[in-house]
């Protein structure tokens, strides 16, 4: 593999791996949300 | 109507978070200039990115240390929050260190990985905060979790100063890197290559403030639908509840 494609697999992983940490906050805040309102209709 | 503004100023910081980002990618591709073979080449590049994830290592698993001790003094739910989030969102970037430096290590080393004072303390690092998560995720009693966890989150970062000197302690093949004295020694940077790294470093800075305000807001929400929880099984089951 040349220094370049290491250089882009480098930048992937860390661009890529926030990405989806942000993702994943997204998706717990999206579930969290949709919880609170269904037991907030519910009171 | 305070809600609408946090989340203004949250939305604030990501977008800064984010441009500074992209500014720093442009001087790491565009200005920065290309190292010479013993760093490299090319590839020393990773360092831009390696560096900082390593950085806001260091500034959360200080952030976990500070608000833990803070909790255990005060027992105050805000600081054991802030301790969580940081913990979750220094292990990200603590993980991102353990994949670049590899990455890098493989084409310049010929080895992926070596069991030196600073790839192993590092790793240590790394299990100690993945403990201390998995410790906050499995425990069946939250508050007792807390505390424990705030013990874990005190005397793991213990090991934050022993990484950080590892290389000037011992022999390792892992490069010194710049001292704050003289931050060009050891890193064969010119004035290029310090802008463009200075510039990634308050970018990933930035970019760790937003991740750690979006984290404790997560925090802040569960928190409440725990509560919401409560009160609807406390009118479902008044008997149960009060007994």
């Amino acid at each position: 593999m040349s220094d370049v494609a290491w250089l882009f697999v480098a930048f992937l992983a860390v661009w890529a791996g926030i990405g989806a940490y942000l993702f994943t906050i997204a998706a717990r805040q999206r579930r969290l949300e949709r919880r609170l309102e269904d037991l907030e209709s519910r009171r | 109507m305070k809600g609408s503004h946090s989340l203004d100023r949250l939305r604030l910081l990501g977008a800064a978070a984010w441009a500074a980002v992209a500014v720093s990618l442009a001087l790491i591709f565009f200005v920065a200039r290309e190292a010479v073979a013993a760093m490299g080449g090319q590839l020393q590049r990773i360092f831009y990115v390696h560096v900082p994830s390593a950085w806001i290592a260091y500034l959360a698993f200080a952030i976990v240390f500070v608000a833990s001790i803070a909790f255990l003094r005060t027992n105050s739910r805000r600081w054991d929050l802030l301790a969580h989030a940081a913990a979750e969102v220094g292990v990200v970037f603590c993980t991102l260190v353990l994949i670049t430096g590899p990455i890098w290590a493989r084409p310049v080393w010929g080895t992926w990985w070596q069991w030196d004072a600073r790839l192993t303390s590092a790793f240590v690092l790394w299990l100690t905060y993945v403990g201390y998560l998995f410790l906050r995720s499995f425990a069946t009693d939250p508050g007792r979790a807390g505390r424990v966890a705030a013990v874990v989150g005190i005397a793991g970062f213990v090991n934050v100063p022993i990484v950080h000197f590892s290389v000037r302690w011992w022999r390792t093949l892992h490069p010194q890197g710049p001292t704050p004295a003289d931050p060009s020694t050891g890193s064969g940077l010119g004035a290029p290559e310090m802008l463009a790294f200075f510039v990634s470093l308050a970018a990933f800075t930035l970019l760790f403030a937003y991740l750690l305000a979006v984290r404790v807001r997560l925090g802040r929400l569960a928190d409440r639908a725990e509560a919401v929880e409560v009160l609807d099984a406390r009118d479902r089951h008044p008997v149960e509840a009060t007994a």
